[in-house]
């Protein structure tokens, strides 16, 4: 197993995409540094505090979309190319190939979403400054549910990009996810649209800080299905599927 | 165990029994059984579409067979716990994600296996790529890449080789450098099965011929046994495999 994944820690990181997606990712910083510049400046001239978005919530699908893009792109180039043959051929156990690409997928994208956004949260807070920036976040912990909601995008981008081997299957799978599903569910007649919605991606990831509908334990056993069963469908399928 | 030189242990059979793979209505490889045994360069003929790349596919356990087995030393390739050490296959030169170094693509199989990392640039040398080592593999030349499938063949200098058509897109000088390397591999024990549809280079490379047509064995023999019976290897291959013609014009 630790050969498999340092075997997979090379193919990523030898890839100029894993650093695009990052540097996607890390543009939250900036967005977020203009962003409280831009509040400051309007409760300057209104002379009083004034309550806006938290940057590190309201660019989130930023960090979210670049880490599910690289969690597609670690393993639709194989099959577009024939390297999957390769690969399969150095690491035959299909389960092993999938838990080290699974280990190195969720490894890079908690590193980089932990990085983003704990920076984006502090650059916000910093130049906010003199107490006129009211920020809509309950205050650290509020960080939790994005940081594991940018992994769990990441493995279910691996996942739905090993179960259509296809990158544009892959990604707008795990788009339609993230951006597509909170906007049917709106549309379902009640109670159907929130119960939909509690289970979505948008409004677990805010109930894991305590702010949701289910509980925050469930809220991350709920965000962690989005990753394992994307994963396990993944590798049932490539188990069953000539390569 | 990364030496050039003679191997102690011969290089191991690959064992086919009663093969046989079903795509829909199409039976790809039909009831195939037959060996290929260590020491030798065996060349797997067949016109297209006979069967050979899904036959080497079945043995490194890439595509499942539908009833029959494919073994390597009496077992199952998916259960090698180091295939690469074992077997070697260049299945086709586009293995290879586009976007990474020759380096970094043969560095990656290295580790999977736990081979050093001195072992990538021993088979860049020794397949002429040591001075692109770090160029991205979507420039390189279709014989540039036959180069680098190769040397993924060697890295885990393996008793057992499988090579799909590597002399694709090799100039006159790769061709020779093919034969040499083929025929030096069988001298020092290792089982060699070589499919390529040059038959004047096979004529030369090959001791042990196999061929197949339509998915099915049509004849297996030494290569001057057919060059006895017919006046070349050549004419031996168009007159046996006349009836399972696929695709192709009347002659």
């Amino acid at each position: 197993m630790r050969a498999a994944l340092s075997a997979e820690w090379v193919k990523m990181r030898s890839v100029p995409a894993t650093a695009q997606a990052v540097g996607v990712a890390t543009l939250t910083i900036v967005l977020g540094l203009v962003w409280t510049l831009y509040v400051a400046d309007v409760a300057e001239d209104r002379g009083r505090a004034v309550s806006a978005m938290a940057p590190e919530l309201g660019f989130l699908p930023l960090v979210q979309i670049s880490m599910a893009v690289l969690g597609v792109l670690a393993i639709t180039p194989e099959y577009a190319g024939g390297q999957i043959r390769s690969t399969l051929a150095a690491v035959p156990s299909r389960g092993r190939l999938v838990l080290a690409k699974a280990v190195a997928v969720g490894g890079v994208t908690l590193a980089t979403g932990t990085v983003v956004i704990l920076a984006t949260y502090t650059v916000g807070r910093v130049l906010a400054g003199d107490g006129l920036v009211d920020y809509r976040s309950d205050g650290l912990h509020t960080v939790a549910g994005p940081v594991l909601s940018v992994a769990v995008l990441a493995l279910a981008g691996l996942g739905l990009g090993l179960a259509t081997r296809s990158t544009a299957g892959g990604i707008v799978t795990v788009a339609g996810l993230l951006f597509v599903l909170p906007g049917i569910a709106a549309y379902l007649p009640e109670p159907w649209n929130e119960r939909l919605s509690a289970v979505l991606i948008r409004d677990l990831t805010s109930a894991v800080g305590g702010d949701g509908t289910l509980p925050p334990w469930a809220a991350v056993l709920a965000l962690l299905a989005y990753a394992v069963i994307p994963l396990a469908a993944g590798h049932h399928l490539m188990r069953r599927r000539d390569v | 165990m990364c030496g050039t030189g003679p191997r102690a242990q011969p290089g191991g059979v690959i064992e086919l029994r009663n093969l046989t793979k079903r795509y829909g209505d199409t039976l790809a490889v039909d009831d195939l059984s037959f060996r290929v045994e260590p020491g030798r360069v065996t060349g797997f003929l067949g016109p297209n579409g006979a069967g050979k790349s899904t036959t080497m596919r079945m043995v490194l356990g890439l595509d499942t067979p539908t009833s029959g087995e494919a073994l390597v030393d009496g077992g199952r390739y998916v259960d090698l716990p180091r295939p690469l050490t074992r077997v070697g296959a260049l299945l086709d030169a586009g293995a290879v994600h586009l976007g990474r170094s020759a380096y970094n693509h043969l560095l990656a199989l290295a580790l999977s296996n736990d081979l050093p990392e001195t072992r990538v640039a021993e088979v860049l040398e020794q397949v002429g790529l040591a001075g692109v080592a770090r160029r991205k593999a979507g420039g390189f030349s279709l014989g540039m890449k036959q180069r680098l499938g190769i040397a993924a063949a060697l890295l885990g200098d393996p008793g057992v080789l499988m090579f799909d058509e590597p002399v694709n897109g090799l100039d006159p000088d790769g061709v020779r450098w093919i034969r040499h390397l083929m025929r030096g591999l069988a001298g020092e024990g290792r089982t060699i099965l070589l499919s390529s549809h040059l038959m004047s280079e096979m004529a030369l490379t090959a001791d042990h011929i196999v061929i197949v047509g339509r998915g099915r064995l049509v004849v297996q023999a030494t290569v001057s046994e057919l060059t006895e019976r017919y006046p070349s290897l050549e004419e031996a291959y168009l007159e046996l495999t006349a009836a399972s013609l696929e695709y192709g014009a009347n002659r």
